[in-house]
C-alpha cells in the first residue's frame, strides 16, 4: 500500500512492514517485561499496587469499550464491581450459602457483572447521553444502599471478608501472577475487540451514528453484548478485588472510584487500548508517590480531566501517536478508477430491480414535507432529484433509506414492502447511501471508516473476534481487501492509512461513495455528493456515478448542480414544496416551463 | 482543617528529622536506630473526626517522648499515612508499612471498614497491631494473635448504655435507632436482642439514612408506640442534632441515651435550641468524666499539661486526645521493658495488668485481647461539657 | 405525620424544583446538561453559612453576595466548561468538562469547609412552629423564580431573545442578536437560580459538602420527569419527587426510599424517554 505522506512515496520494502509491526508490538513488549519481572525486586508493597492496577485494569478494559469506543458515558459503573466483590466473598464465606470454591465464586461474579452490565446498560438504548450517565450513578447509589440494607447476606455495614484463592494463587506474588494473568488476558480480548468489525462498529455508533445505520449496524445487539461483556470483566475485577481487601464493606466503593476509572480511560485517549492501560495503572500508583496530595487527589483527577477535555481530547493515545502528525503532501488529486468497479460490485445477484415510491406523504408538525410523491430508481438508471431547498428532496432520500416513516402511500423494492423506521435494515436490502454532511469516524483512519461499509458481511461472530480465532481473521482480511479496493476506485487508496479528519472534505465524500460502494449496493442514494467539489472533481464524480450505474446499480442522486444532473441522468424529478413538479428525461426537464420558471430561471 | 493537618505533617516531619539527626550523629549501631511505629489515622475523608481528635493525642506523646530522650536512647518514629477514611487507601498502606518500612508495630486504624480490612492483613504480615477500633469481631485470640484492643468493644459499650437505661433510669420501653453505616448498623444488631434479654421492651428499631433531613416520621412512630427512652447509635453529627432537634420541636420530655458523638461539640453546634442537649446521656470513660465537679487525678493532670502545650480541645472530646496519647505511650512503655522485636510484644501484651492509662486501665490475657474494663464504660451527661469533658450521668453509684 | 410529609415534601420539593429549572435555564441557553446545577446548590448553602455565620454578614448582604458568586460562578462554567466544548463536533464532551469542574469545586469544598454538615443560619429571627421558615423559604423562593421567569421569557425583550436562542440559534443569529453574550447572561441567570434554590433550603440540608451528589440527582429527576427545558414540568415534577421521597421514607423507611424514587425514575424514563411535556428529538439525519 502506497502511502500518501510527504517523506516517502516509493513503495515500503518488506523489512520495514516487519519493523513496523515490532514497533507496534513494542509497548506491548515492555510492560509484559516489567509485569513478569516485578517480583525481582521483592517489594510486597509494589506487589500490592501493582495488584490493585491490574484489577482495575481488568475493569477498565471492559469499560474501554463502553465508553472508549461505544462513547456511553457510563459513570457509575463502580456498582459493577461492588456486585462483583459482594458476590464473590459471599459466595465464598459460606454464611448465606454453602461454601464455594474461589474460582467457581469468580465465575459467578462474572456472570452476576454480565446480566448486571445489560441491566445498567440498557437504558443507554433509549436515553440521551446526559440521562443515561445520571442513571448509572443511580445504579451504583442503589447497589451500595442494598448492600449496606441486606444485612443477613452482605453483613450489612459490617461487611463479610474476601476469599482467599488456594495456591499456586495464594496471597502475595502468586495472587499477583493470577491478577496480571486475567489483565493480559482481558487486555488480549478487548484488543482483538477493537480491531474487529464489532470495535469499528461500536466507534461509529459513537460518532457517525446515522452512518452507522445505514450501513446496517444494529446499535442495540451491539451495545448489549458489549455491556454482556464488559460487565462480565467488571465483575472478574470484583471477586479479585474482594480478595485483595481482604475484607470488603460498603464504603470501600466510592464515587470517586468511580471517577477514576472513568478518568483514566479518557486521559488514556478513546478508541485506544493502549492509553487507557497507561491511564490506569498511572492512577493507580500516583496516589502512592504524591503522599502530601494524597487529600487532593480527586481534585487532581477531576482537573486533569478537564484539561484533557478542553486541550488533548484524544488523551495519552493521541500524544503517542505520531505516525499521524507527519505532514500530507499538499496537493492531492482524487483520481477514480472506475474500471475497478467489476470486481467491486460483484454482482452475485441476479440483474437489479427496481424501488417504487407511491404517493408519500410526511408532515412535520404543520408542516407538509412532502405531499403525494411518486418516484422510481431502476437498476442500472441515474435518477437525478432537484429542486429548491425545502423542496422535500433529502427528506424523500431519508424516507427511501428507512429514518423517516411517511404518513400515507409506500414504498417498494421489486413489489415488497420496504419497512419503515428501520434504517439499519436497508444495508440487508443492498440500499446503500452517502449523506449531506460527511458522517464519519474523524478518529478512525480512512481504510477503517470504509470498512464500516462492510460490517454486515462479516461472518464470525463477538466470542470468534474477541479469540481471534480464524473465521475473525478471514473476514479481516477480506474486509481489508474490499477497503482497499473501494478505496482504490474512487481514488484515495494513497490515504488509506491516515486518519480521516486529516481529509479535505471533497475527500470525505469520494470517502463515503467507497463506503457505501462496500455493500455491493443494488441501489445507492446520494445526498449532494458534488456541494463543495471543485469542477474538475465533479466533473470525475460523475463518471464515477456513471460508471456505477452501469455496472448495474440504481442511483437516486439529490443535486443542486443542475450541470451535473442534466449531465449524467437518465432521468430527472423535480420537486418543489413537497410534490413533484415535473419527471422527465433531461431534456424534456430542461424545457418545461414551469420547471424554468420555479427552479432553473432564464 | 489545614492547620491539624499541618500539625501531622509537621510531626511526622520533625520525628523524621530528629531520627535522621539521631541517626547521622552517632555511629551506626543498630541500638541507635529509631523505633518505627506505623501510624494508621483518618484525618481527611467523612469519618475524620475522631481521627482528628486522637491524632492530637498521639503527636503530643511522641514529641514528650522523643523530647525526653526517646526508649533507651532511641526515638520513636512515628510514619503516618492518612487513610482518608478510605478501606483501600488502608490496604496499601499496610503493604508499605509492614513490607517496605518495616515497622516494629502498627498503632490504628480507627475506622470499621479500614480496620476490618487492615487487621487480617497485618496479621498475616506477622507485625503486632494495637488498635483502637470498637468493632466486636476485630479481636480473636486465634485468627489474629498479634492484635490487641485498648478501646472497649461495640458490647461494652452497649452493655454500658443498657445498663443506665434499664438499671438506673429503670425505663422498660425503648426506641432504638441508627444510620445506615456499618458501625449503626451492627450496634443495632447487637443491642436489641441484650435489651431484650435484659427485660426491656423494644418498641422501635430502625436505621436511617443520614442525610435524610426529615427525622420527624421516626420520633412520630417512637412516640406511638410509647418509648420511654430514645437510644441513638451513630458517629454523624448531623444525624444525632436531627433527632435531638426533632424531640425538642415535638415537645417530647424523653431522655436520649447513647453514641459518644451525642456529646461532641459538632453535635451542639447543630442544635437549634440550647434546650434540646438537657436529658442527653451519651457513652464516655470514667477516667475521664469530672464527678463533684473534679476529674480523677490522672485526666486532670493530662489536661493541665494539653493547657500548657495549648493543645485544642473544645472542638473535640477529651478522651479522644487521651486514647491518641495512651495508644503511643503504651508502646513507649512495652518497647522499654522488652524492646521492638514482635515475639517480645506479644508476650509483653499478653500478660499486661493494669496498665494505667489516661483513658482507660488496660488488662490483657492470652485468651483475652480486649483490654478495656467493663466498669469503666459509663454514661455521661452531655450538658455539661466543659473542656472536652463532661459530668459523670446521674444515678450512678458511685 | 400527613402534615409532616407536606411540609417537608413540598419544601425539599421545592429546592429540587429550582435545581431542575436550573438545568432547564442551562439548557435552553446551550443545549447542554450541565453537572454543576447540583454544586451550585450546595454552594448556595455553604456560602450562605460562610458568609452569615463565619463572617458575620447581616442576612441580606450575604443572600445577596451568595447570588452574585452563584452569577460568577455560572459564568465561568459557561467560559471553561461549555463555550470550548460548543465549538468542537463531539457532542458529549460537554457531559465531561461539567462534571469535572463540579468535582473540582466539591473537593475544594470538602477540604477547606470541611467534611461534616455544618449548621445554618437561622435568616428570620422568628422561632420555629409549625409552619416552620425551613419549610416556606424554599417554596417562596421556587414561587418567585418561576414568576420571575414568566415575567422575564414573556415580557421583556432579553427574555424573548433567550426563548430566541433556545428555539433556533442561527435564526437568532441571523437576526443579529448576539449569542454568545446571551449565553453567558443564561448561564449567570442559572448559576443565581441555583444558588437560591441552596440558600433556601439549607435550613433544611445544613451546609453541607455532601449536598452536590444528592442535588444533581434529584434536581435532575424532575427535569426528566418534566420533559427537558419545561419549567412548569419541573415545578410539577419536582413538587411531585419531594411529596413521593417523603411519603417512601415514612412508609418504607430510609434506605428503600431511595431505591423506591430510582426505580420509578428509571421506569418513567424508559417509557417516555422525552419526559411526560417534553419537546420532541431533533432531526437527525
Amino acid at each position: 500500500m502506497m502511502d500518501a505522506t510527504a517523506s516517502s512515496p516509493a513503495a515500503r520494502p518488506r523489512a520495514a512492514g516487519w519493523f513496523a509491526r515490532l514497533e507496534g508490538a513494542l509497548p506491548w513488549l515492555a510492560l509484559a517485561v516489567i509485569g513478569v519481572g516485578l517480583p525481582l525486586l521483592d517489594d510486597s508493597y509494589i506487589g500490592v499496587i501493582a495488584q490493585r492496577a491490574c484489577i482495575y485494569w481488568i475493569l477498565c478494559a471492559g469499560l474501554n469499550l463502553v465508553v472508549g469506543f461505544a462513547g456511553q458515558i457510563a459513570i457509575g459503573w463502580v456498582a459493577l464491581l461492588t456486585l462483583g466483590a459482594y458476590t464473590t466473598a459471599v459466595l465464598t464465606a459460606g454464611k448465606a450459602t454453602a461454601e464455594w470454591h474461589p474460582y467457581l465464586a469468580l465465575m459467578a461474579s462474572a456472570v452476576a457483572g454480565a446480566v448486571f452490565g445489560v441491566v445498567v446498560g440498557l437504558p443507554a438504548l433509549r436515553l440521551r447521553t446526559f440521562y443515561f450517565a445520571m442513571t448509572t450513578l443511580g445504579f451504583a447509589t442503589i447497589v451500595t444502599q442494598v448492600a449496606l440494607a441486606w444485612n443477613s447476606v452482605t453483613g450489612g455495614g459490617v461487611g463479610t471478608p474476601g476469599p482467599v484463592f488456594p495456591w499456586p494463587f495464594d496471597p502475595g506474588w502468586g495472587f499477583y501472577y493470577f491478577c496480571l494473568g486475567l489483565a493480559a488476558l482481558a487486555t488480549w480480548m478487548t484488543a482483538n475487540i477493537a480491531s474487529s468489525r464489532f470495535g469499528r462498529a461500536l466507534v461509529a455508533i459513537r460518532d457517525a451514528e446515522v452512518a452507522a445505520e445505514a450501513s446496517g449496524i444494529a446499535k442495540p445487539a451491539l451495545l448489549i453484548t458489549v455491556f454482556l461483556f464488559s460487565g462480565a470483566l467488571a465483575g472478574v475485577a470484583g471477586g479479585l478485588f474482594s480478595s485483595l481487601q481482604s475484607y470488603i464493606t460498603p464504603d470501600a466503593f466510592t464515587f470517586d472510584l468511580s471517577v477514576l476509572f472513568f478518568i483514566a480511560i479518557l486521559i488514556g485517549g478513546r478508541g485506544s487500548i493502549m492509553g487507557p492501560l497507561l491511564g490506569t495503572i498511572i492512577l493507580t500508583a500516583l496516589p502512592e508517590f504524591a503522599a502530601p496530595l494524597v487529600a487532593w487527589s480527586t481534585f487532581l483527577y477531576a482537573a486533569l480531566l478537564l484539561v484533557i477535555v478542553l486541550a488533548i481530547p484524544g488523551g495519552i493515545a493521541d500524544l503517542l501517536d505520531y505516525k499521524n502528525r507527519r505532514p500530507l503532501q499538499q496537493h492531492r488529486e482524487i483520481v477514480p478508477r472506475p474500471e475497478l468497479l467489476a470486481h467491486v460490485l460483484d454482482r452475485a445477484g441476479g440483474p437489479g430491480g427496481v424501488i417504487e415510491l407511491k404517493d408519500i406523504a410526511l408532515h412535520f408538525g404543520g408542516v407538509r414535507a412532502i405531499d403525494g410523491i411518486d418516484l422510481e430508481i431502476r437498476a442500472g438508471e441515474v435518477h437525478g432529484l432537484i429542486g429548491p431547498n425545502g423542496s422535500g428532496k433529502t427528506t424523500t432520500l431519508n424516507v427511501i433509506s428507512g429514518y423517516y416513516a411517511p404518513g400515507t402511500g409506500h414504498a417498494r423494492l421489486n413489489g415488497a414492502d420496504l419497512p419503515f423506521n428501520a434504517p439499519s435494515a436497508r444495508a440487508g436490502y443492498r440500499i446503500a447511501r452517502t449523506f449531506q454532511t460527511p458522517r464519519i469516524v474523524g478518529g478512525a483512519s480512512v481504510l477503517e471508516n470504509v470498512m464500516i461499509g462492510g460490517t454486515i458481511d462479516g461472518r464470525g461472530s463477538f466470542t470468534e473476534s474477541m479469540l481471534a480465532l480464524p473465521r475473525h481473521r478471514r473476514d479481516e482480511a477480506r474486509l481489508r481487501e474490499a477497503g482497499m479496493l473501494a478505496l482504490a476506485t474512487v481514488g484515495l487508496d494513497q490515504l488509506g492509512a491516515v486518519r480521516a479528519d486529516r481529509l479535505q472534505h471533497s475527500e470525505l465524500r469520494f470517502m463515503e461513495i467507497a463506503r457505501a460502494l462496500m455493500l455491493r449496493p443494488a441501489f445507492l442514494l446520494l445526498d449532494e455528493p458534488a456541494a463543495g467539489l471543485s469542477a474538475e472533481e465533479i466533473k470525475r464524480l460523475g463518471a464515477l456515478i456513471v460508471a456505477i450505474s452501469r455496472a448495474g446499480t440504481g442511483v437516486l442522486l439529490v443535486e443542486h448542480h443542475a450541470d451535473l444532473i442534466f449531465e449524467i441522468c437518465d432521468r430527472v424529478t423535480v420537486l418543489n414544496l413537497g410534490k413533484v413538479l415535473a419527471a422527465g428525461t433531461p431534456d424534456e426537464i430542461r424545457s418545461h416551463r414551469e420547471v424554468v420558471n420555479a427552479y432553473l430561471g432564464g | 482543617m489545614s492547620i491539624r493537618r499541618r500539625q501531622v505533617l509537621s510531626g511526622a516531619t520533625a520525628a523524621g528529622a530528629l531520627s535522621v539527626a539521631s541517626g547521622l550523629a552517632k555511629p551506626a549501631i543498630a541500638q541507635t536506630e529509631p523505633i518505627k511505629i506505623g501510624y494508621l489515622p483518618a484525618l481527611t475523608g467523612p469519618s475524620s473526626s475522631t481521627g482528628i481528635g486522637i491524632n492530637r493525642g498521639t503527636q503530643l506523646a511522641v514529641e514528650g517522648i522523643n523530647a525526653d530522650g526517646g526508649i533507651n536512647g532511641r526515638k520513636i518514629e512515628l510514619i503516618v499515612r492518612d487513610t482518608q477514611s478510605d478501606p483501600t487507601k488502608a490496604v496499601n498502606a499496610v503493604a508499605e508499612l509492614t513490607q517496605r518500612q518495616k515497622v516494629s508495630v502498627i498503632w490504628g486504624p480507627l475506622n470499621s471498614g479500614e480496620a476490618l480490612a487492615a487487621t487480617p492483613l497485618i496479621a498475616r504480615d506477622k507485625v503486632p497491631m494495637l488498635h483502637p477500633c470498637w468493632v466486636d469481631q476485630l479481636i480473636d485470640v486465634k485468627k489474629y494473635p498479634m492484635s490487641f484492643r485498648i478501646a472497649p468493644t461495640n458490647t461494652q459499650v452497649g452493655v454500658g448504655a443498657n445498663h443506665y437505661v434499664v438499671d438506673v433510669l429503670k425505663l422498660k420501653k425503648v426506641a432504638v435507632i441508627s444510620d445506615t453505616t456499618g458501625y449503626g448498623t451492627a450496634s443495632v444488631e447487637t443491642y436489641v436482642p441484650m435489651l431484650k434479654a435484659k427485660g426491656a421492651d423494644v418498641v422501635y428499631s430502625g436505621h436511617v439514612d443520614a442525610a435524610n433531613p426529615d427525622l420527624k416520621p421516626e420520633l412520630l412512630r417512637m412516640q406511638n408506640a410509647g418509648a420511654q427512652a430514645i437510644m441513638p447509635w451513630s458517629v454523624n453529627a448531623g444525624f444525632l442534632s436531627r433527632i435531638l432537634n426533632t424531640r425538642g420541636a415535638m415537645g417530647w420530655d424523653v431522655p436520649v441515651v447513647g453514641q459518644t458523638t451525642l456529646g461532641s461539640g459538632q453535635t451542639k453546634a447543630l442544635l437549634e435550641k440550647p434546650e434540646n442537649w438537657n436529658k442527653v446521656y451519651s457513652n464516655n470513660f470514667r477516667n475521664c468524666c469530672y464527678v463533684n465537679g473534679k476529674l480523677p487525678e490522672r485526666a486532670q493532670e493530662f489536661v493541665d499539661r494539653l493547657r500548657k502545650a495549648k493543645i485544642e480541645m473544645g472542638d473535640t472530646l477529651l478522651w479522644w486526645i487521651a486514647l491518641g496519647w495512651d495508644g503511643a505511650r503504651l508502646l513507649a512503655d512495652t518497647f522499654k521493658a522488652v524492646g521492638p522485636k514482635a515475639e517480645d510484644v506479644v508476650a509483653y501484651w499478653n500478660n499486661l495488668k493494669g496498665w494505667p492509662g489516661v483513658y482507660g486501665t488496660v488488662t490483657w490475657t492470652p485468651e483475652q485481647h480486649n483490654g478495656f474494663p467493663d466498669q469503666e464504660v459509663v454514661m455521661c451527661e452531655v450538658n455539661s461539657l466543659r473542656d472536652g469533658a463532661f459530668n459523670l450521668a446521674p444515678g450512678y453509684g458511685s | 405525620m400527613l402534615a409532616s410529609i407536606v411540609s417537608h415534601g413540598l419544601a425539599l420539593g421545592a429546592v429540587y424544583a429550582l435545581i431542575g429549572i436550573t438545568y432547564n435555564v442551562m439548557f435552553s441557553a446551550s443545549r447542554v446538561f450541565s453537572f454543576t446545577a447540583g454544586m451550585l446548590g450546595m454552594l448556595g448553602g455553604v456560602l450562605g453559612a460562610l458568609f452569615i455565620s463565619k463572617l458575620g454578614l447581616p442576612a441580606i448582604a450575604g443572600f445577596v453576595l451568595v447570588l452574585v458568586c452563584g452569577a460568577v460562578l455560572g459564568i465561568v462554567t459557561e467560559i471553561v466548561t461549555v463555550r470550548p466544548v460548543l465549538k468542537s463536533i463531539e457532542q458529549h464532551l460537554y457531559v465531561l468538562s461539567t462534571l469535572a469542574f463540579a468535582l473540582m469545586v466539591q473537593q475544594v469544598t470538602a477540604i477547606e469547609w470541611g467534611t461534616e454538615a455544618q449548621p445554618f443560619p437561622r435568616l428570620i429571627p422568628i422561632g420555629p412552629g409549625w409552619l416552620d421558615q425551613q419549610f416556606w423559604l424554599p417554596m417562596l423562593a421556587c414561587a418567585v423564580t418561576i414568576v420571575g421567569l414568566e415575567f422575564l421569557y414573556r415580557r421583556s425583550l432579553v427574555g424573548r431573545a433567550f426563548l430566541a436562542i433556545a428555539e433556533d440559534s442561527y435564526a437568532a443569529r441571523a437576526l443579529g442578536l448576539p449569542e454568545q453574550r446571551l449565553r453567558l447572561a443564561s448561564y449567570a441567570l442559572a448559576g443565581m437560580i441555583g444558588t437560591l434554590a441552596g440558600f433556601s433550603g439549607a435550613e433544611m440540608q445544613l451546609a453541607y459538602f455532601g449536598n452536590q451528589a444528592v442535588l444533581n440527582f434529584y434536581g435532575f429527576v424532575p427535569v426528566a420527569l418534566g420533559g427537558m427545558g419545561s419549567n412548569r414540568g419541573a415545578v410539577i415534577g419536582g413538587l411531585a419527587l419531594g411529596l413521593f421521597q417523603q411519603a417512601a421514607n415514612f412508609l418504607v423507611g430510609g434506605i428503600f426510599a431511595a431505591v423506591a424514587v430510582f426505580v420509578v425514575f428509571i421506569l418513567v424514563l424508559l417509557l417516555r424517554p422525552e419526559g411526560l411535556a417534553g419537546a420532541a428529538s431533533a432531526r437527525r439525519v
